[in-house]
């Protein structure tokens, strides 16, 4: 088993609006992408399991041009409204960080 | 003459190449000086600046107030109207003061008018406000055509009525109608982010998917490169392709850095969507004109058959108050969730929640309170904690009077097991309990659709 954290080159968070989360993960090259997005653990199913959420609230987007897999997942709260917790969203990465692929 | 129209007699086309200089895409937080002054040296035909977004939250459009200083606004604000008035090239500046409604274009065009009168500078300006009235927005909702995005409630008249600012975001469309009345700087209230940039390639008839796409990219300067970085952009377009190149030399754009650029803060990196079309570009190309530039060709534009507005407000909630205090010891960390629960009910009991009605939000940082979702249980107990408590109440007395309740009874709450019976929290100063002001929410975030947007943004000229 090889660890997310070892594979890719960034693990990034942030708003993509105020109503959802976009995940970036992206590789260093073809053959670091091509392994990524084969794995069945950054599936939808398996996102909405880590990050404990419904498989609808998940979108998962491949985009080879940059070796790069997307992930988009709704807000909870509204960002800015009374009880976030994250504003600008650039923190919501860290259960990526526990994946194996 | 004035600089559009200066620039209208160039007479330039697609058969030409058209420099476009990105100097800031959040203009008022410090223009990093050596790279925008080396895209002057490049001669750019127009400079353009973001100067807002939603990003930073609803405080700013919700209170009319910017998020930047006034003393960098001012500075950011003199470097790009100076040097624009010295190339004699047009300055087209987007989503004034932070949030684009009524009160941060008239704060962003005070400091404007301000410099003119300082530095002896004289010029036409034309700037566009970008406020929806509420009676539009009730009619158009009430005609079906408005639609909420993502989990937002549908539109109705109680929310119109609640927003204390609702803009709509403008496309091209009101920058080119801005363009024709040749000024030497356009200042849009909320904009568009790509309908700054595009504005002039659109209106010399440069081929509108590789304008908007260019625009995509340069509105974050050289976010875009390798190491990515907030220095000037410059974009120089042709008839096929456009080419990209960051004005600091240590920052390259590489085919890769900047097809990744598509996926930043983007729930789709295929499409983005404008009011006046979609641009498709998954068949965009990036190919390397040397170490530090990259060409871009290939995407596609797709009109929309109705003119459709994104539109946003924002509403006071209440007055927000916050206690500061922290912990290192293992008992209250490990029961810090049941200590606050059990806080909590007696502050309820000390003040009541009726019928004034208050809120507490127990952020607990060091036991997930930086996480919105719940997948991140499991964690090791940590050494320290930190409580902040939040109250948002209908008055500043009241949250006031609440954190101090809940810092008096979280710092002697006698808890099973407890140990530390001289105080349960530590404080890093007093008072601990600090107004923070008005809270906000964003209330208002739907698609309008609409006839024609130019009674919506109205096209005003000043000649300073």
């Amino acid at each position: 088993m090889m660890r997310l954290v070892d594979l890719a080159k960034v693990i990034r968070s942030k708003n993509a609006g105020p109503l959802h989360v976009t995940l970036d993960l992206m590789f260093s090259d073809q053959a670091g992408y091509d392994h990524a997005a084969a794995s069945p653990s950054l599936g939808r199913a398996a996102i909405a399991g880590v990050y404990g959420i419904a498989l609808e609230k998940v979108s998962v987007i491949p985009y080879p041009a940059a070796f790069a897999i997307k992930i988009v997942i709704d807000r909870p709260v509204i960002a800015g409204s009374p009880g976030d917790c994250d504003v600008y969203g650039a923190q919501q990465h860290r259960p990526l960080l526990e994946i194996e692929l | 003459m004035t600089a559009v129209a200066r620039l209208r007699n160039l007479g330039l086309g697609p058969d030409q190449s058209l420099k476009v200089l990105s100097a800031s895409g959040q203009l008022g937080y410090g223009i990093p000086e050596k790279a925008y002054r080396a895209g002057l040296e490049r001669r750019p035909h127009v400079i353009c600046c973001d100067m807002g977004s939603v990003d930073p939250g609803p405080a700013y459009l919700g209170s009319g107030t910017m998020a930047t200083s006034p003393e960098i606004t001012r500075r950011d604000l003199q470097m790009v109207v100076s040097g624009a008035l010295q190339l004699g090239v047009p300055l087209i500046i987007g989503t004034a003061g932070t949030a684009g409604a009524q009160p941060h274009l008239d704060a962003t065009l005070d400091i404007v008018r301000s410099i003119a009168k300082s530095d002896g500078l004289s010029f036409r300006l034309a700037y566009i406000p970008a406020d929806l009235p509420p009676a539009f927005v009730k009619a158009q909702a009430a005609a079906g055509k408005s639609r909420p995005l993502g989990g937002v409630a549908p539109l109705d008249s109680a929310t119109i009525d609640g927003a204390s600012h609702i803009v709509g975001q403008m496309g091209v469309g009101r920058l080119l109608a801005a363009l024709e009345t040749e000024p030497d700087i356009i200042i849009a209230g909320r904009a568009c982010d790509t309908a700054v940039f595009a504005a002039v390639p659109w209106w010399l008839g440069y081929d509108k998917a590789l304008a908007m796409h260019m625009a995509k990219i340069i509105e974050c300067t050289s976010l875009c490169c390798v190491p990515g970085g907030r220095d000037a952009m410059l974009a120089t377009l042709k008839r096929d392709s456009f080419v990209l190149e960051s004005m600091n030399p240590a920052r390259a754009n590489t085919p890769l850095s900047v097809a990744a650029h598509s996926l930043y803060e983007q729930a789709d990196p295929y499409r983005v969507y404008e009011p006046e079309g979609v641009l498709d570009i998954a068949s965009a190309r990036y190919e390397a004109v040397d170490e530090r530039r990259t060409r871009v060709s290939g995407a596609v534009w797709h009109p929309a058959e109705a003119l459709t507005i994104k539109i946003e407000g924002a509403e006071r909630v209440g007055e927000r108050a916050i206690l500061c205090a922290a912990s290192c010891d293992p008992r209250v960390i490990e029961r810090a969730e049941i200590i606050t629960a059990e806080v909590e009910a007696m502050v309820a009991e000390i003040v009541p929640p009726q019928p004034e009605p208050y809120q507490i939000f127990f952020h607990i940082y060091g036991k997930g309170a930086v996480s919105l979702f719940p997948g991140t249980s499991g964690a090791p107990q940590p050494n320290e904690i930190f409580f902040l408590v939040e109250c948002i109440a209908g008055t500043a007395e009241k949250a006031k009077t609440v954190v101090g309740v809940v810092k008096q009874f979280l710092l002697h709450h006698g808890f099973a097991g407890r140990l530390s019976t001289g105080g349960n929290i530590a404080f890093p100063f007093t008072p601990p309990e600090i107004n923070a002001g008005s809270a906000y929410r964003f209330s208002i975030y739907h698609l309008l659709e609409v006839e024609s947007d130019a009674e919506l943004f109205p096209v005003m000229v000043e000649e300073i």
